[in-house]
């Protein structure tokens, strides 16, 4: 959550009417994809290159089409290895949620652990991922794909939402895909 | 118009790119640090300025094309990558579980604790940064960095005075039982070769006890399998644990390969119904759900269905278990200074055999009330048809007419609640079911922590001023000794005492009262000023504390001690050390020591000349693991072979064990014809490798080998009578409104949490602070809902007052010490974040076992067995009250408060 302060100084600079890409480049938030490798001494020249504009916006979904606790698949950011992953309607409201009900999330479906396919273990009524079939890791969708028990070393990483109209866009990753050194490189 | 997303945010931003190491970059082999597990790992190493390596396998030292297949090991995930210096110079540092391994995590499996494990190193941009990096002395209440000289002249001079003035067992040691057989080798040699002391005990124990009592009576050593073994068998009865939460690979490479390979049945006995438990539920397993500290009676109910369908060993019974005349020949050679002696002539245990009058096992246990299904189905709290299934699945003979292969696992969960008891009434299983030096059939701990103890001296047990009715002695009960005030220097090495002893809150009190409340206070920088004042403390009946660690702990260094110590640990020294299933492995050196830190066998050395003693002149961590080898003889880990084979070929014995990688060797090592032989599993009465002609040269055939530990190597079947534990059960058992609250690890914590929750940004996120699980009927009881915070308390934790002298039978008992006024009921108490689950079974809570700041150990029973001296850290009640809410009650950003068993 973001702090109040931070809250007041993003409402006064546009709140509700920004954009979901410029709250990410704007200075209050750090949201995943803006910093990054700056975090490790040394990389800084990687870092300027590791923001979400380096992520494609994709259209995945309608929101009017989705049903509570069904998932729709869809691959991102690109169509290679480990690109798998899911859009969907939650019972509960979700940290970064998308739609009146902030119910609207969207991960990466790969087990960060070891790579397990888990798009067919989604327990719509815990919102959880999981168990994964290779070694029984299991995700909580409402907390940014936390780990809930088990073995996985990242979060499930979460696909980053934009609603215009009633399209829903994915327009950037926080966390690593399993299996790959960089997200855009597959 | 877009909308954007709320605006939550996970408290730990994860990266999505990471830097990949060259072909060129320096490979070290190592193993986790963590659980007894010991997965192999390899560290990739180059420097920070690059170049780094590309997705094509030729382009990185992985040799592996990115992206990586789905289930395909060596992946270099954001928490496996972090920088260090070595030689003084900035480098990248990749730690990756060796996806080449061939032994343990085969292909390159991984827990979350060890996954992240370069996070353990010392970055000074990370949070790590706080690790301990100069000596420090207590000044005017405020630790105030010194010279090495300086603050180990103090700790020299102080502890020759306390030894000089009131005994070498005023001298005092409290250290890790495994941080690597170098340090353990150099501690103990410093405590019991050269001071001498009595008052010495491992991290998790009052005394300098066994863990397993029953076993070391009935015959088991207490890893004798090899993880192989899990596969094969076609029951597993866990007990006190789930590998899935703590043995995380043993769990994932071996216990998996069995349930989808062999179909093993899984029995799971645990209060709390954890993702495991779950899993084997809906693979033909069993979870048996019991009341804490209720095992003993469930072991001996399914060994009466076991007996009365005819599904025991008869063979085995006949080759293996011993009869009237064994029992008797085996021990009749007076009374001697053994534990089995102490226990069997108090008549408690001893029987003639398996079956044939009222004083054979059988007959002993049928006429016990506790041993009918349905009276210890009722104790137990759980359905009776259970234990009727599990003696089923345990030992019914297969449709063939094959006997099934059972083995039996236990853990902390099991040994720390009805400690003789249990692990007596688990071993009776094991020898009537054949278990026991066969693959598949097996009898193990689970473990904890690795197995990094190496003894340089012997424990002088005779010292022990502890004495029970009859001719026993009892080790030294430290903790005791203590809050008696009989220990004037305590030398604490790497754990957390206080928080991690039961009973916390009234130890942190003595420990109060004989150091920060004393009056003689250290006011002066000048050295012998400080010195001068120390001993005077020690003569007025208080105590010095010298604390020597990682990082400061609170409160045993930041609060009470008076000279700190910075130790250096895994990666910044080249270390040697076992596993559970006993293989011994390099720990190698990968990168530069923070500050002055210095490895805990270079502190002792430095502190043992400073003391006058003699042989402490060791030039290298090889040195002093050579020289530790020939006392290894004859033990479980025995690698006296490693310096051999070394020697013979010219090279130093860490060299030797580097060269076999992350596979090491599994002990015992022989050596015949010149050949180095290992040991796959003990008890192996099949084996075929060892020549008849018995021990050659350096080679120590000990018994265990071959045959069970015991005097004639057949297993003795004891007796396990309830009212041995019933009283003290009793008075643990909830009033009012009380529940049980037990304790035990998670998967995302390592003990103490001082590498992970209280550093690992990924695993703060998770666990920011304590939680306890609640049944939701206890929970809505007391109108508490997940998220809310709450005071967990209790205002009579037994703790045990001064009492060395048993004389009549039963003074030891618990209602004999609480008779005789030697129990104080303490107040204890904690708090946690809830989480409300069916998980956890009604009228039980559950809560992790070692929270620094939130210590479940405050309401703990500081009442040891009266046969084993272990602590009952599983047993405790209290009652649960809201206090507020807690943050993570409504916000997304920082913990899970979902249940754990969902499948």
């Amino acid at each position: 959550m973001l702090t109040q302060k931070a809250k007041d100084k993003y409402n006064q600079k546009g709140g509700c009417l920004m954009t979901r890409r410029t709250f990410l480049f704007s200075s209050t938030a750090t949201v995943a994809g803006t910093v990054l490798l700056s975090s490790i001494p040394g990389l800084e020249g990687q870092a300027i290159a590791a923001t979400v504009s380096r992520y494609p916006r994709q259209l995945i979904g309608k929101l009017s089409q989705l049903k509570t606790g069904v998932p729709v698949t869809f691959n991102y950011p690109d169509t290679g290895g480990n690109s798998g992953c899911m859009l969907v309607k939650l019972v509960e409201k979700a940290g970064g949620g998308l739609g009146p009900g902030e119910d609207v999330v969207a991960f990466n479906t790969i087990c960060t652990h070891m790579g397990g396919d888990m798009k067919s273990v989604f327990k719509a009524e815990h919102s959880v991922l999981g168990q994964c079939p290779l070694h029984q890791s299991t995700f909580d969708l409402t907390r940014h794909g936390m780990i809930i028990s088990g073995h996985a070393t990242e979060s499930l990483p979460q696909v980053l939402l934009e609603l215009e109209g009633d399209d829903i866009y994915a327009v950037g990753m926080m966390g690593l895909i399993y299996g790959r050194y960089d997200n855009l490189k597959a | 118009m877009s909308t954007k997303a709320s605006d939550s945010k996970p408290s730990f931003t994860p990266q999505d790119q990471v830097p990949l190491p060259p072909p060129d970059a320096d490979v070290i082999t190592t193993c986790c640090d963590y659980c007894i597990v010991a997965c192999g790992y390899k560290v990739y190493r180059w420097p920070a300025d690059g170049p780094n390596g590309g997705p094509k396998r030729k382009e990185n030292a992985l040799g592996l094309n990115f992206p990586l297949r789905p289930g395909q090991g060596g992946w270099v995930g954001p928490n496996q990558f972090t920088q260090a210096n070595w030689n003084g110079k900035l480098h990248n540092i990749a730690v990756v579980p060796d996806h080449k391994a061939r032994a343990v995590n085969v292909g390159g499996g991984h827990s979350i604790r060890g996954g992240c494990i370069a996070q353990k190193v010392y970055n000074p941009n990370k949070s790590t940064k706080d690790r301990l990096q100069q000596p420090m002395v207590r000044i005017n209440g405020k630790l105030t960095p010194v010279s090495w000289d300086f603050a180990l002249d103090i700790a020299a001079e102080v502890g020759k005075h306390a030894i000089r003035k009131h005994g070498e067992s005023s001298w005092a040691m409290k250290y890790f039982s495994y941080q690597y057989f170098e340090n353990t080798y150099a501690l103990t040699k410093l405590a019991f070769k050269s001071i001498n002391s009595v008052a010495v005990s491992h991290h998790d124990h009052p005394s300098f006890v066994n863990s397993v009592p029953g076993w070391v009576d009935i015959g088991y050593d207490i890893f004798g399998a090899s993880y192989e073994d899990f596969a094969k068998a076609d029951c597993l009865l866990i007990a006190g644990t789930d590998p899935f939460e703590s043995k995380t690979v043993v769990w994932n490479t071996w216990i998996l390969k069995g349930i989808s390979g062999n179909k093993t049945k899984v029995i799971m006995i645990n209060p709390r119904k954890t993702a495991g438990a779950a899993y084997v539920e809906q693979h033909g397993g069993l979870h048996l759900d019991v009341n804490p500290g209720s095992d003993t009676v469930v072991h001996m109910a399914i060994a009466r269905v076991i007996i009365e369908f005819g599904w025991h060993d008869s063979d085995f019974i006949r080759d293996h278990v011993a009869n009237q005349w064994e029992t008797d020949s085996g021990f009749g050679q007076g009374t001697r200074n053994t534990p089995w002696q102490w226990r069997t002539t108090w008549g408690k245990f001893q029987v003639k055999g398996f079956e044939g009058s009222e004083k054979h096992w059988k007959e002993w246990l049928l006429s016990q009330e506790e041993s009918k299904p349905e009276v210890a189905a009722k104790i137990a709290g759980i359905h009776v048809d259970k234990i009727y299934q599990a003696a089923e699945m345990m030992g019914k003979p297969k449709a063939n007419g094959q006997r099934t292969k059972t083995s039996i696992l236990i853990e902390k969960g099991h040994y720390w609640s009805n400690n003789y008891l249990n692990t007596a009434s688990i071993g009776n299983l094991g020898a009537i079911l054949g278990i026991g030096g066969r693959p598949g059939q097996v009898m193990t701990r689970l473990g904890g922590h690795q197995r990094g103890g190496q003894n340089g001296g012997k424990y002088p047990r005779w010292k022990s001023p502890y004495k029970v009715p009859g001719r026993r002695r009892h080790a030294l009960d430290l903790d005791r000794w203590l809050q008696d005030g009989h220990v004037r220097f305590a030398y604490v090495v790497g754990t957390t005492w206080i928080q991690a002893m039961a009973g916390s809150h009234a130890l942190e009190e003595s420990i109060k009262r004989y150091t920060t409340d004393n009056p003689h206070q250290v006011t002066s920088s000048d050295k012998q000023a400080i010195i001068d004042t120390l001993k005077k403390r020690v003569d007025s009946g208080g105590m010095a504390i010298v604390n020597q660690d990682i990082y400061l702990r609170d409160p045993i260094g930041a609060k009470y001690a008076d000279v700190v110590l910075p130790a250096a640990t895994w990666g910044e020294e080249d270390f040697a050390r076992a596993n559970g299933e006993r293989r011994v492995r390099l720990y190698g050196k990968f990168y530069d020591a923070p500050g002055d830190a210095l490895p805990d066998w270079k502190i002792v050395s430095m502190l043992a000349k400073k003391m006058g003693y003699m042989g402490y002149d060791w030039k290298d961590s090889n040195e002093v693991f050579t020289e530790s080898c020939r006392f290894s003889r004859g033990g479980r880990k025995d690698y006296n072979a490693i310096k051999v084979m070394a020697k013979k070929q010219g090279v130093k014995a860490h060299e030797y064990l580097r060269s076999k990688g992350t596979t090491g060797l599994q002990a015992p090592l022989l050596m015949f014809d010149g050949r180095l032989v290992q040991t796959k599993r003990l008890h192996d009465y099949n084996r075929k490798d060892i020549p008849d002609t018995g021990p050659e040269g350096l080679t120590v055939t000990n018994k265990r080998l071959l045959a069970f530990k015991t005097q004639t190597g057949k297993l003795n079947l004891v007796k396990t009578p309830w009212n041995l534990w019933s009283d003290f059960y009793e008075y643990m058992q909830p009033r009012g409104d009380e529940l049980w609250v037990t304790n035990g690890r998670i998967n995302e914590i390592w003990q103490s949490g001082f590498d992970d929750q209280e550093r690992r940004e990924y695993i703060r996120q998770r666990w920011p602070e304590n939680f306890i699980e609640m049944h939701p009927e206890d929970a809505s009881a007391r109108g508490i809902e997940s998220g809310d915070r709450v005071k967990v308390w209790s205002d009579r934790v037994p703790v045990v007052t001064s009492n060395n002298l048993g004389v009549k039978s039963g003074d030891m008992w618990f209602s004999g010490l609480m008779k005789d006024g030697h129990i104080m009921q303490d107040h204890g108490e904690f708090d946690a974040v809830v989480i409300v689950t069916p998980a956890i079974k009604q009228g039980v809570a559950f809560t992790e076992f070692l929270t620094m700041k939130q210590a479940g150990n405050n309401i703990t029973p500081r009442v040891p067995d009266p046969v084993s001296q272990n602590y009952r850290f599983k047993i405790a009640s209290g009652k649960i009250e809201k206090i507020g809410e807690s943050p993570y009650k409504h916000s997304f950003s920082q913990m899970s408060l979902k249940r754990r068993d969902i499948v």
